[in-house]
């Protein structure tokens, strides 16, 4: 037994301690915990760690197969995302205990607070005193017991899973039923008090989801989508696109989903020309060789940071809404390249971790595919606040896609239609931000950059937000980014264009003078190494690059991700489909693609007349159109465009 | 139109139609690969629409010869088909012969008339020299074909057996052919040097063409070759296309693995007396260059292949057979044509046995014409590939007979070059553009099928050598309607927009090829660069109006939490004038007072349903509210409507006869045009006015106003101005109406000010109606009250649905919670019409 005193020891080097005596199968004594926040996150061995007091948030929290026995109260975020293992508390836990468990066994011998057992997937929430409200929210399997009252809005919008109710019903959630309960279950409900040495002599009712929420009667015909230029002209104003869209939603009776990105025209990086001459005679044959392209990202705050060849990442896209072959194939290119490949939401592959060589771990809302094993295998971690192309919304997944396969790595019954939470049940501000920020931290030993991707809105607030919460760096996603699926107004309507986002960006971190203290990886429509040295002019450290990746390895941009029969084998999770693509041709055409990007940064920033990507500046762009001189604040010079093509390139 | 090339070089004359400046539309590799740039792409959306004519059209728009092409063209498209890699290739090809089978021999071409002086001779009547005689006849000159044989068609009939080509399909093209260039005349029985000499021909000629083919078949070059049982394979088709049908040994090998090797062991087969084939090939069953469908339409009526085997000597045996010597061959080091050369192995040499061999080991051309002789290099006609010009200035050539053995469509993408350098130079013009393939889209749309992703490659029956083989019946079937709509369907249609703005068409193409072009290669690369770097055209010109689709919602993140829109509640429910109305959502419908009555009880059901309010000059029935839209004059008003709305007219008067019938009546102004605005609202405010309805499309006195095209914001804009410098913004309810299209277009104007929204034109869409001619709408007579009441209440649903779901992205849990700061615009001019801040400025 190691005995830690938190009362004259950092929270970081206490844990530091515990994970290391855990490692050497010591069991662990905490003394004087004081109710400090993260008390040992990210122990993942079979140890039995005593707490002789009260804990603050996240106790336990990223683990796996500890057992933890705390004496007194612990704070919200009890034993997130805990895969194996257990906990028994002796007093009473605040909100959100159990979130997201995926196995672990959680016993709170007193109250527990709201929303227990948010997003859970696997394991056991045991309560033995009164629930607060919305017990169950959003649960997608596991059971939870509680021998108390229920508090209101017992399994809210539960997906799956099962609750056990031994008390009084104050009110059952949205899209949640009672039902007949087993003798066989109720026999292991029995079970598992008793393993805990829990009298409990009383009946249990059963609460499940009631299926009747997010379930249409109608199903979406899907079109082909119809290209539409004019879109909203005067001429056009009731198109045939249009006319489709009032016809479909007037059978449906709701919202359209789809896949893939925006539909119409929007200011973009496009509508920015270089004010020099891009001089094919400057830039020479090897102009790679000649220009400076390393680029770290996420080093900000002690972490060991992304290294890159050149400034560019692959924007998050998940194994999901991609098939397996694909996102091999990415990782794979990726790898080649040298620049960092992201998991998305939905958890990371082995195949996927072997193949990229630096890899980012995105971390949704839903917590669908997180764990702490991945979290250590990566390179750095996201969290996930909105993307681009459906900011508002959490992951998008239609069922045809949520295969057993898939619904195992997330943690999710296969075969929903699955609607990922739209918030992080632990992330209500920018206060809960700076402490969620502080578990991941802890439980990866602070080696790992942590980064915040936002879907570009109010971009002037949210990214003093980020810096003030001490992210690394941001992953600032323009609405011209893509998705699987998303509600198609949501697509082409919410959020503002990527030239937009960095513009606000550099100007609000510029009016609190924070500029140089977070990295902004821009994304969200580049396509080449053309916009992608715009962005670097604009302010952006890196930019990433998503759908021109899936395009240069076989995409054909037909917009029907969201059905799940992608006819390429890309966005697909159907085996036949599947097969057709080829992950090993594919990956060589996506590192050809990366290394043509390469070259035209490098080709530009030579022409421009420098040796380093960072000697970019904003000057060096003009306006070609009235909007993007407005935006960027740069000058407005349209005789640029009748220039000729490409300027004293021939 | 002329067109720039990807490289910005490449410029086309203006005759020659091609649509590659069309920003919209790059050409599909399909077409690319076609020697004669075919628009396959729409023809294939044509056939998927069932317009066969319209696909005819664009089938034989550069190719005179598409019956025949439809069944034998090798089909070039096919392999660089993009569906290839994923689950096979389209079957361009049996697409075409489809559409041919259908029209191609009942079509009666329009004549293109003789339009001048000068003539041309074409020496050879093959796919080359009939291509470039259409081509040059279409222009207008006058064009004389002295072929050598008894017909027209060259390797198109003495080359291709019936089985594949039957004689019917050959005089449909022909036949089209004549009716097309009346100045166009086919001498037959003239062989150059036999019959006429180049000399007489240059006399009598502005230009001559030699397209003379390659007709002979090459030697083998190992001994016992001069046995009569071993014959040439161009020799043996052209006997049997001449319908002999000679008596075969039990056991025929043919030597060599390209087409005519094909045509010939097939041929062999079915010719009494033939029990086996063999196909002996020196190299592998990779390298082999005959066509797939040939190879597997060989494979399948029972010829045996045998691969790495090279001849070295035939041996009589007597009369009862020969023997062939060979040797096995493995892959040695790559030849100058990149294929790696067989290599013999030592000590493999081996015998087959058999009765007659056939060699089919390429070609060459040759001409008894003293003077053509002179312009002949070893064995064809030495001919610039630039100019397509011979060593004498008045004589072109091309083909087979100019650069060697190929396809009969590439023989006729040569013959398209050939009259376009034979034009230029009767033309005078000693400096013609550089030709290219022209390239053309007929802008079909994407074919609309729910099926094209996993419907797999269909093949027509295959019947083999028939019930008769020596009949040589046909081997294949054509598809049925269903069949080619469905291989139709499985176009990518990577010619197309597919409705992606940034992954446009270009876009997607340029992309492609960055991810197919080394880094090293820096020359294409700087091609790539040059052509990424230019902009594209401005999406939002001058003249673009102010729009509503030029407004987004900033959505939630840090700052503001995000509602959940798929679970969490988000208020709807809209209280106007103080209580005097409650409606469960901020929805009315108008526009249908002089609507069919059918149409106006479904729509009265379905805004019912749709728990909606109703505008109107005159009630429409039904139990939703109804708002009574007072004209000046007409109709009085109604105690039983739900709300008075008096419309106001350009110059402000208060109405007469203002007032509540009872007092939970609603009471207000309808406003269209900004100049009566100001007076209006005060009139409001004095009078106590529940509403303020602001109408963004002032049509006087027509239907459907909206039609008209985007509203007039700025009225929203000023109404807000007005109500804010008199800061009494709280106490009148503003409506708007005009071109709302969804409920992210009502939750725009929602957030701009009005408290609820008026549909009309989506509305009628959904109850059936249809946009014709000059903005009027005609409602489909064949839904019934029901149908349309339903459609009318889920469009109104998913208005409401939508607008919430915008207001929760906002992080609002009421709809009229949201505010103009909520928005941006993305242009200036929607920014000036709605006082709303551009995205990216704060």
């Amino acid at each position: 037994m190691v005995t830690i005193d938190l009362s004259g020891l950092e929270i970081r080097r206490a844990n530091e301690r515990i994970r290391e005596a855990a490692a050497a199968g010591e069991s662990v004594e905490v003394l004087n915990p004081d109710a400090r926040h993260h008390i040992g996150v990210g122990v993942i061995h079979p140890v039995d760690i005593h707490v002789r007091g009260s804990a603050g948030y996240f106790c336990a929290g990223l683990t796996d197969t500890p057992r933890f026995h705390v004496e007194s109260n612990v704070g919200w975020g009890l034993a997130d995302n805990m895969y194996r293992g257990s906990v028994v508390v002796g007093g009473n836990a605040g909100a959100i205990a159990g979130v997201a468990i995926r196995g672990a066994e959680v016993v709170i011998k007193g109250n527990m607070g709201s929303r227990a057992g948010q997003v859970m997937k696997k394991g056991t929430l045991l309560c033995c005193g009164n629930a607060n409200f919305m017990a169950g929210y959003m649960m997608y399997g596991g059971r939870m017991v509680i021998l108390g009252q229920s508090g209101e809005r017992l399994g809210e919008d539960m997906t799956g899973g099962e609750i056990f109710l031994g008390g009084e019903l104050r009110s059952l959630g949205s899209d949640a039923e009672l039902v007949d309960t087993e003798s066989a279950e109720i026999d292991e409900v029995l079970a598992f008090l008793d393993r805990y040495e829990i009298p409990f002599k009383g009946a249990f009712r059963k609460v499940v989801n009631a299926g009747k929420k997010l379930r249409y009667g109608a199903a979406e015909r899907q079109v082909r989508s119809i290209p539409y230029f004019g879109f909203s002209g005067d001429s056009d104003y009731w198109n045939r696109k249009i006319q489709e869209d009032v016809y479909i939603k007037s059978q449906i009776g709701r919202y359209r989903v789809r896949g893939y990105g925006g539909a119409r025209e929007l200011p973009h990086l496009s509508d920015l020309a270089f004010r020099k001459d891009i001089a094919m005679a400057a830039v020479g044959d090897d102009p790679v060789g000649d220009v400076e392209m390393r680029t770290k990202i996420g080093g900000k705050n002690g972490a060991n940071p992304l290294d890159l060849t050149m400034p560019v990442l692959i924007a998050p896209m998940s194994y999901g809404a991609l098939s397996r072959s694909a996102k091999q194939a990415v990782a794979i290119a990726s790898g080649m390249a040298g620049i960092a490949e992201n998991t998305g939401e939905g958890g990371m592959s082995d195949a996927q971790r072997d193949a990229a060589g630096q890899l980012i771990f995105q971390m949704l809302g839903g917590r669908l595919g997180w764990n702490i094993h991945d979290m250590n295998r990566a390179d750095g971690l996201e969290i996930y606040i909105s993307q681009g192309a459906k900011p508002g919304f959490g992951g998008q997944l239609m069922a045809k896609k949520v295969t057993k396969e898939l619904a195992e790595i997330r943690g999710i019954p296969a075969g929903i239609d699955l609607r990922s939470p739209s918030r992080h049940p632990d992330i209500l501000g920018a206060d809960d931000l700076v402490i969620k920020v502080e578990e991941l931290r802890e439980a990866t030993g602070y080696r790992l950059p942590v980064s915040v991707k936002l879907g570009a809105g109010r971009i002037h607030d949210d990214i003093k937000i980020a810096v003030k919460d001490g992210f690394d760096f941001v992953e600032l996603d323009g609405m011209q980014g893509s998705t699987g699926a998303g509600g198609a107004e949501v697509m082409e309507y919410v959020g503002i264009p990527t030239i937009s986002a960095i513009c606000e960006a550099e100007t609000a971190l510029a009016s609190i003078g924070r500029r140089d203290d977070i990295e902004i990886v821009l994304m969200g429509g580049l396509r080449d190494g053309v916009d992608a040295v715009k962005g670097l002019c604009l302010g952006a450290d890196a930019i990433a690059l998503g759908t021109a990746a899936i395009i240069a390895g076989g995409c054909i941009a037909c917009m029907q991700c969201h059905v799940g029969q992608c006819v390429t084998g890309i966005a697909t999770q159907d085996p036949e489909h599947e097969a057709r693509y080829k992950s090993k041709v594919e990956a060589r055409h996506i590192y050809t693609f990366l290394e043509s990007v390469r070259w035209q940064i490098a080709a530009i920033v030579k022409a421009l007349g420098y040796a380093d990507v960072r000697q970019l500046r904003r000057d060096d762009l003009v306006a070609l159109t009235p909007e993007a001189a407005e935006i960027a604040g740069l000058p407005y010079e349209p005789g640029l465009r009748d220039a000729g093509p490409f300027r004293a390139a021939g | 139109m002329a067109a720039l090339d990807d490289a910005g070089a490449n410029l086309l004359p203006p005759e020659l139609a091609d649509d590659t400046d069309d920003r919209h539309y790059v050409p599909a590799p399909c077409q690319i690969a076609c020697p004669v740039g075919t628009d396959a792409p729409s023809y294939i959306g044509y056939i998927w629409e069932g317009k066969f004519e319209a696909a005819f059209e664009a089938i034989t728009a550069t190719n005179p010869f598409s019956s025949i092409c439809g069944r034998v063209c090798d089909a070039p498209c096919e392999p660089a088909c993009r569906r290839t890699a994923s689950d096979g290739p389209l079957q361009i090809r049996n697409l075409k012969r489809f559409v041919m089978d259908k029209l191609g021999a009942a079509w009666k071409p329009e004549p293109a008339p003789v339009t001048r002086e000068q003539s041309v001779g074409v020496v050879g009547a093959g796919p080359a020299g009939l291509v470039a005689a259409h081509d040059l006849a279409v222009a207008g000159f006058k064009v004389d074909v002295y072929e050598m044989t008894d017909r027209p068609g060259g390797m198109m009939i003495w080359g291709i057996p019936a089985f594949r080509l039957p004689p019917g399909v050959i005089d449909e093209d022909l036949d089209r052919l004549a009716a097309r260039c009346p100045g166009l005349a086919i001498h037959t029985n003239m062989g150059l040097g036999r019959d006429i000499a180049l000399e007489e021909l240059k006399e009598r000629h502005d230009a001559v063409c030699l397209t003379i083919g390659s007709w002979w078949g090459k030697k083998m070059g190992v001994p016992g070759e001069d046995d009569p049982r071993v014959i040439d394979g161009v020799e043996f088709l052209r006997r049997v296309n001449d319908g002999d049908r000679p008596q075969m040994p039990k056991a025929v090998v043919v030597i060599g693995g390209g087409d005519v090797a094909m045509d010939a062991c097939r041929v062999a087969l079915r010719l009494p007396g033939c029990e086996h084939v063999k196909v002996v090939y020196r190299r592998g069953p990779d390298e082999i260059p005959a066509r797939g469908i040939e190879l597997e339409g060989a494979v399948e009526e029972g010829i045996e292949f045998v691969y790495n085997t090279q001849q070295v000597e035939i041996v009589a045996d007597g009369d009862d057979g020969l023997t062939l010597r060979c040797v096995r061959t493995v892959p040695g080091d790559p030849d100058d044509d990149g294929r790696r050369r067989p290599v013999p192995v030592a000590g493999s040499g081996h015998d087959i046995a058999c009765g007659m061999v056939i060699a089919a080991v390429g070609q060459f051309g040759a001409c008894e014409d003293a003077a053509t002789g002179a312009l002949m290099g070893a064995d064809r006609v030495d001919t610039e590939w630039e100019t397509m010009r011979t060593a004498d200035p008045k004589v072109f050539a091309a083909g087979d007979g100019a650069f060697g053995g190929s396809t009969i469509v590439m023989a006729m993408g040569h013959g398209q070059r050939l009259a376009y350098y034979v034009k230029a130079f009767l033309e005078g013009n000693d400096n013609p553009l550089p030709y290219r393939t022209p390239w053309r889209t007929r802008r079909v749309p994407v074919a609309q099928d729910l099926d094209w992703e996993t419907l797999g490659v269909h093949h027509p029956p295959f019947h083999g050598v028939g019930d008769n083989p020596v009949a040589f019946p046909e081997i294949e079937s054509t598809y049925t309607w269903e069949a080619a709509r469905n291989e139709a369907a499985r176009c990518y249609r990577c010619d197309a927009e597919t409705g992606s703005a940034d992954y446009s068409v270009r876009n997607r193409e340029d992309i492609f090829l960055m991810a197919r072009t080394a880094r090293a290669d820096a020359a294409r690369q700087a091609g790539m660069l040059a052509k990424r770097l230019r902009p594209r055209e401005n999406p939002f010109p001058a003249e673009r109006p102010a729009t509503v689709d030029d407004l987004v919602f900033l959505p939630a993140n840090l700052s503001r939490l995000v509602i959940d829109p798929y679970r969490e509640a988000c208020k709807v429910a809209t209280d106007l004038g103080s209580g005097r109305m409650e409606i469960a959502q901020p929805l009315f419908v108008a526009g249908f007072d002089n609507a069919p009555v059918d149409v106006r009880a479904g729509v009265a059901k379905g805004v019912e349903g749709g728990a909606a309010g109703y505008i109107g000059v005159r009630p429409i029935g039904g139990g939703a509210p109804w708002v009574q839209l007072v004209l000046p004059g007409q109709i009085a008003p109604d105690a039983g409507a739900a709300g008075l709305v008096h419309a106001v007219g350009p110059r402000f008067q208060a109405p007469a006869a203002l007032g509540r019938l009872r007092d939970d009546q609603l009471l207000g102004l309808a406003v269209s045009h900004a100049g009566a605005l100001e007076e209006a609202i005060v009139f409001g405010l004095e009078n106590g006015l529940d509403v303020l309805l602001l109408n963004g499309n002032a049509a006087v006195g027509r239907d459907w106003p909206e039609l008209d095209g985007a509203p007039d914001l700025s009225l929203m804009r000023d109404a807000i101005r007005i109500l804010r410098r008199l800061n009494r913004e709280e106490e009148i309810d503003l409506l708007w109406f005009g071109g709302l299209r969804s409920g992210t277009d009502a939750a725009k104007l929602i957030a701009m000010g009005a408290k609820s929204v008026v549909f009309g034109m989506t509305v009628a869409l959904a109850a059936g109606g249809e946009i014709v001619g000059d903005r009027a709408v005609v409602f489909a007579p064949d839904r019934g009250e029901d149908e349309r009441a339903r459609a009318v209440a889920n469009i109104l649903k998913s208005a409401s649905g939508e607008a919430s779901m915008m207001a929760r992205c906002t992080g609002k849990t009421n709809l009229h919670n949201l505010e103009p700061e909520d928005l941006r615009a993305l242009t200036l001019a929607t920014a000036e019409a709605t006082g709303v801040t551009l995205a990216g400025k704060h």
